[in-house]
């Protein structure tokens, strides 16, 4: 569980290059425990691999990335593997997996702890889908769903264990506007039951600011903004400026 | 400058190479492993099986018939034109089938069917980020989807070889009878086959076995981008575990001869 004050992530200097790209150059983060941080940005400027970089799946090349008080930075899969028993995340490509039903990938998080009784990973399954709006689709194979379905799943797997840190990676990307509302509407509700700190990556400028308190902008591979959600309009560097209100005339 | 490019994109090649090789030898290792920790979900091993094994059964069944056949009708041609006695045609056809074709043309076989089966299987699960949700499960790959694959390859692999044997042994032995008249029992004769043929035959299947899902696992976990990425790596599985079976087959053939004087008696 989130215990309030402390950090819950810290980037510290981060590089990472990836083949012949530089995806991120020096990238500084800090969110604390409980909080609600949107990264936002063009395409292609390093959001994602922020993300992948948060849970270990990829290695910086030089900096630290701590998550709750632990270095990933060594790569040892024990450590990290401990780490991400506290992790949920939701892939851009929502990651089903294929050769399951929907029940059993929104259980997989569950019954991969194996602390919980096959009861009551039934009923958190149930409750789960129900909360996002798929009650009674736990037989059906993610083959049978359309995209806005299998982001929900995606979310209802990410949630299920009450990690203390959420990832959504594009949580709303291809959603109608009433959709994208719900969709923020249930993260919300999910951060307040839980307490957990949440980070959101999106494109979808205006949903974010008005699900999280925090921005950070992310453009070729640097924070080029972070601060409070209400104050990113008024930024004083250009480009955060005309990314935030979608405007044609500027340096992007 | 033209040289210096060539100088390192060869030292480029060298060196990639000398990963793969370390990534496969891993592969390797954590599929044992994962066979003792068995992290893998319940039942997939008796699954994997049925996928190599009976799936494969009547394409190499097929398959070796036809070049029984055809191989019987060659040699019988040549031996009637040199010798003219054909009474020693099924025995040696019957060695040669256990220690070489009947193992490397079913692991062939097996490198096109069940080697592109694994590496689309892993790739598309890898460009679609299921391996890497697998990872943040704290799973590992290699345990959770090579070493079931693993096991059972090795396994069938010796039995199709057994299957693959039987069934050009008896569609050979049809044509000896039925195109050069041959008596069967002269045909059907086992008592040329040797411990040693046995043996080569047997560490072949199983080796091969090891090969095919190491090499096509390991081309699926490198799968990048989309569906490109995926027929990639299946097109990089096949070749790569067809030059593996045919590699071990000289490798392991070579040994047998310098250490044992190839079984000849």
């Amino acid at each position: 569980m989130s215990e309030p004050g402390r950090t819950a992530i810290d980037v510290h200097d981060v590089q990472l290059r990836l083949g012949h790209r530089q995806v991120l150059q020096g990238l500084h983060l800090k969110v604390a425990e409980g909080g609600r941080l949107g990264i936002l940005g063009p395409a292609a400027g390093g959001k994602s691999v922020l993300l992948k970089l948060l849970v270990g799946l990829l290695q910086p090349d030089a900096g630290r990335v701590e998550i709750r008080g632990t270095d990933l930075s060594s790569g040892d899969e024990k450590v990290l593997m401990r780490v991400r028993r506290d992790i949920g995340m939701l892939f851009q490509n929502y990651a089903l997996f294929d050769f399951m039903t929907v029940g059993e990938n929104v259980a997989f998080p569950l019954a991969r702890r194996g602390d919980v009784e096959a009861d009551e990973i039934r009923d958190r399954v149930e409750a789960r889908l129900r909360s996002v709006g798929l009650a009674g689709s736990a037989h059906k194979m993610p083959s049978e769903l359309s995209g806005g379905m299998k982001k929900r799943v995606g979310i209802a797997r990410a949630t299920i264990a009450r990690p203390a840190l959420v990832l959504y990676d594009e949580p709303t990307a291809g959603l109608d506007p009433v959709t994208t509302q719900k969709m923020y509407d249930l993260l919300s509700a999910d951060q307040e039951e839980t307490g957990c700190t949440v980070l959101a990556v999106s494109s979808d400028v205006k949903a974010l600011m008005g699900f999280a308190s925090e921005l950070a902008l992310i453009h070729e591979g640097r924070i080029r903004y972070a601060g409070s959600s209400s104050e990113i309009a008024d930024s004083s560097d250009a480009l955060v400026r005309q990314f935030v209100s979608g405007s044609e005339d500027g340096p992007l | 400058m033209n040289l210096h490019r060539k100088i390192e994109a060869l030292g480029g090649a060298f060196i990639g190479a000398l990963k793969s090789v370390r990534e496969l030898a891993r592969l390797w290792r954590g599929s044992l492993a994962g066979l003792v920790e068995r992290d893998y979900p319940k039942g997939e091993i008796a699954r994997q099986m049925y996928v190599v094994g009976n799936k494969s059964v009547l394409f190499i069944s097929v398959t070796m018939g036809f070049l029984g056949m055809v191989m019987v009708m060659q040699s019988g041609q040549q031996l009637n034109r040199i010798t003219g006695d054909l009474s020693q045609l099924g025995p040696e056809f019957l060695r040669l089938f256990i220690q070489e074709f009947a193992p490397t043309i079913t692991a062939l076989m097996l490198a096109t069917r069940v080697g592109a089966g694994i590496a689309a299987e892993i790739g598309t699960m890898k460009v679609t980020e299921q391996i890497d949700a697998l990872r943040l499960s704290g799973i590992t790959p290699t345990s959770y989807l090579i070493a079931p694959r693993f096991f059972a390859c090795v396994v069938m692999s010796l039995v199709l070889t057994i299957f693959a044997v039987v069934f050009s042994f008896s569609a050979g032995g049809l044509t000896a009878w039925s195109v050069f008249g041959l008596n069967p029992t002269l045909f059907f004769d086992a008592s040329r086959v040797q411990v040693y043929d046995l043996t080569l035959g047997g560490c072949k299947a199983l080796t091969y076995g090891m090969a095919i899902p190491v090499i096509s696992g390991y081309c699926g976990l490198e799968a990048r981008g989309g569906s490109e990425g995926v027929g990639t790596a299946t097109t990089s599985a096949v070749i790569g575990s067809s030059f593996a079976v045919l590699l071990i087959d000289f490798l392991l053939s070579g040994i047998g001869f310098a250490f044992f004087g190839g079984g000849a008696r």
